[in-house]
């Protein structure tokens, strides 16, 4: 607990300190590129890029092993992993492009079947007289251990780098992750775009591969995105919402497991970021759990006034007790349930709007149906004032029609 | 006969002149060599029944979709060099409507081409924004969830879009297709003040009934060009039952053109 808070404090030492930064910036950045992945619904993309990377990495190793004797060099590694995570990306598009295979099961062939190479090769390695094998789980499962100042500087650099790509493109990406045809029609191609934004998934997840390995970093990308939708509704500030919980999830994990060494460093900064997510499911407002339940319980009582003022302008009897407790609550009546002033004038109001919402409903069944709550919102938070004035017009005289 | 020969004036004038257009999915022509001027100023519908390739037309012209063979120039300059002469209002449901932003949002996407990718978006672009908001009646609408909009009012957030761009030419897909009376009304007054001030408009338009009311030109399309040129003469019953291949019933035309056009010299 002590070693924990001391690296939370980052004072357990520069080389600890300088692989949190790394991780985090990591962290921010996978969060980020993760969220624009996800409004362009391809996120399963993620998924093929990160088991691709594995025969490249076993590869270069080998290769690597055979020049100097000890295979583990980071940036051959990372350079090996990126290039057969791009043959793979490339295959993925091929597949999807060329025959009726949807991008969901060209993705599925690829990536087992190139995590099937991988492994194998990582047999044949395991037979080879090459040092440094242990190390290759190290990308397996992620490690943060035995990470060298200077791998851990190359990532947090790789990393900023990514950050800042990712920020000179961002109206583009989102542009074409809302609607693809329009951006266009700006200017943008579209390829270029999506083609720019898988290869900086790729190089997040390439160099991420040592920090949670390369099956967990497809978590870092997804998993912060969507805790963020549940906070937001605004695209920039769930793109930044994202880096902040991605860099978050890398703080605690890689602190976690700094502060105990047999713990794996990957697993628990996709666990941290799934605490996020866990918290952001059930506490957010408006979207999360309990949100949604303090909502149901709003909307209950809204319809139960709203039925004790019709049935007040109607002069129709109350029974319910929730109905009355409402009204009293809100003044409209008084303690012996005879109707005050501002009670009559709600009565009325509220008279008013249901006839403008039934002719609403007559007119434009079709929109309508739309509208969540078509009858209950104020018709003015709904319809535009041109629209509500067209309906006033048309509204037959009081009591021509019941 | 002059085959490689200068552009025409009438071309040159054009903010959307196509030519020898063909758009093919697998081997199956769409639209085949079209060949449309659209007059400067004039407020122009595509009609023609479903299938008859309007969409794809628009589409290729804008430089969507890629077309097979044909010349697209805008103001005689080809379409590459003059795209930002051009807006777009694509299809209401083109778009997934749940997507995470709000109308404020969506209307400074009509903004791309202005702000450079150093530079925030300032009180000044939002300002723009909320104009073409205004125009189109939605101010108050600007920090809702375009989730929660309907579908009059959601096309009303594509054409406030389209607006912030101030482009002389707006091409519009079906921007009447599904939306309520109201919007309609308020699209068309839009439409028709930005013609007033000069401006083009070309619209795939599904309505026959109103295409008289609204519309100045019309280009009657079914894969092929079947007619084109001022409503007036144009818009005849003999040409929509060349457009719609005989499918429209007698009564039917009779409502969109009146009996002196339908048979000529009966009166």
């Amino acid at each position: 607990m002590e070693a924990w808070w001391r690296a939370l404090a980052f004072s357990s030492g520069y080389n600890t300190t300088l692989v949190t930064v790394g991780a985090m910036l990591l962290g921010a950045s996978a969060g980020m590129i993760g969220a624009f992945v996800l409004l362009r619904k391809r996120s399963l993309v993620s998924d093929a890029i990160t088991h691709a990377t594995l025969p490249g990495l076993a590869l270069a190793f080998i290769l690597i092993g055979l020049i100097q004797g000890d295979g583990r060099w980071l940036p051959g590694l990372l350079l090996g992993a990126a290039l057969s995570s791009a043959l793979g990306l490339w295959l993925v598009q091929l597949v999807s492009a060329r025959t009726r295979l949807g991008e969901d099961a060209a993705i599925g062939a690829v990536l087992s079947t190139f995590f099937a190479f991988g492994v194998v090769l990582i047999t044949v390695i395991q037979s080879m007289n090459v040092t440094g094998q242990s190390g290759l789980t190290g990308y397996l499962v992620g490690s943060t251990a035995g990470m060298l100042a200077a791998e851990a500087m190359l990532i947090a650099v790789c990393a900023l780098g990514l950050l800042a790509a990712i920020f000179v493109l961002r109206r583009e990406f989102l542009l074409v992750c809302f609607d693809a045809d329009f951006a266009q029609t700006q200017g943008v191609n579209t390829w270029r775009a999506d083609l720019l934004l898988l290869m900086l998934l790729m190089a997040v997840v390439v160099i991420g591969l040592k920090v949670t390995g390369l099956i967990l970093i497809v978590a870092l990308t997804i998993t912060p995105p969507v805790s963020a939708r549940f906070w937001t509704n605004r695209p920039p500030r769930m793109v930044a919402l994202a880096a902040v919980l991605g860099a978050l999830s890398a703080y605690l994990g890689v602190t976690l497991s700094s502060a105990r060494e047999s713990l794996p460093t990957g697993s628990l900064i996709v666990l941290s970021a799934f605490g996020i997510f866990l918290v952001s499911f059930l506490a957010a407002p408006r979207r999360g759990v309990f949100a949604s339940l303090m909502a149901h319980q709003r909307f209950r009582r809204r319809v139960h006034l709203r039925q004790g003022l019709l049935s007040m302008s109607r002069s129709e009897p109350i029974f319910d007790g929730l109905t009355l407790r409402l009204l009293r609550r809100a003044g409209h009546i008084r303690r012996d349930g005879v109707a005050t002033a501002q009670g009559q004038a709600a009565a009325r109001d509220a008279e008013h709007e249901e006839r403008l919402w039934a002719l609403y409903r007559q007119l434009f069944p079709g929109d309508a149906l739309h509208h969540e709550h078509a009858g209950l919102e104020p018709i003015s938070q709904v319809l535009p004032p041109d629209a509500i004035n067209a309906l006033e017009q048309r509204l037959p005289p009081q009591g021509e029609s019941a | 006969m002059n085959v490689t020969g200068k552009i025409s004036d009438t071309v040159a004038a054009s903010p959307l002149a196509i030519q020898g257009l063909t758009v093919s999915y697998d081997h199956r022509p769409v639209v085949y060599s079209v060949d449309f001027v659209v007059r400067p100023g004039s407020m122009t519908a595509i009609v023609g029944p479903n299938g008859a390739g309007k969409s794809s037309l628009l589409k290729a012209a804008l430089g969507v979709t890629r077309r097979l063979t044909g010349d697209v120039r805008v103001f005689g300059r080809p379409l590459e060099q003059m795209t930002e002469h051009i807006a777009y209002v694509p299809q209401r449901n083109s778009v997934d409507w749940d997507f995470p932003a709000t109308v404020i949002d969506v209307v400074t996407m009509g903004l791309f081409r202005q702000l450079r990718w150093w530079q925030l978006t300032r009180r000044r672009h939002t300002d723009q924004a909320m104009e073409s908001l205004t125009r189109v009646g939605m101010e108050a609408f600007a920090e809702r969830q375009i989730g929660e909009l309907s579908g009059g009012q959601q096309q009303r957030v594509f054409l406030a879009r389209a607006l912030v761009q101030q482009a002389e030419l707006t091409i519009l897909d079906e921007p009447f297709a599904g939306v309520d009376a109201a919007t309609e009304k308020a699209i068309v007054e839009v439409l028709k003040q930005l013609r007033a001030e000069g401006r083009t408009l070309l619209c795939v338009h599904h309505d026959l009934s109103t295409v008289r009311d609204y519309f100045d030109e019309v280009l009657l399309l079914n894969v092929r060009r079947v007619a084109a040129g001022p409503v007036d003469r144009v818009f005849s019953a003999e040409n929509l039952q060349a457009t719609y291949g005989g499918r429209l019933n007698p009564v039917q035309l009779e409502r969109l053109v009146p009996a002196a056009l339908a048979t000529p010299g009966a009166t």
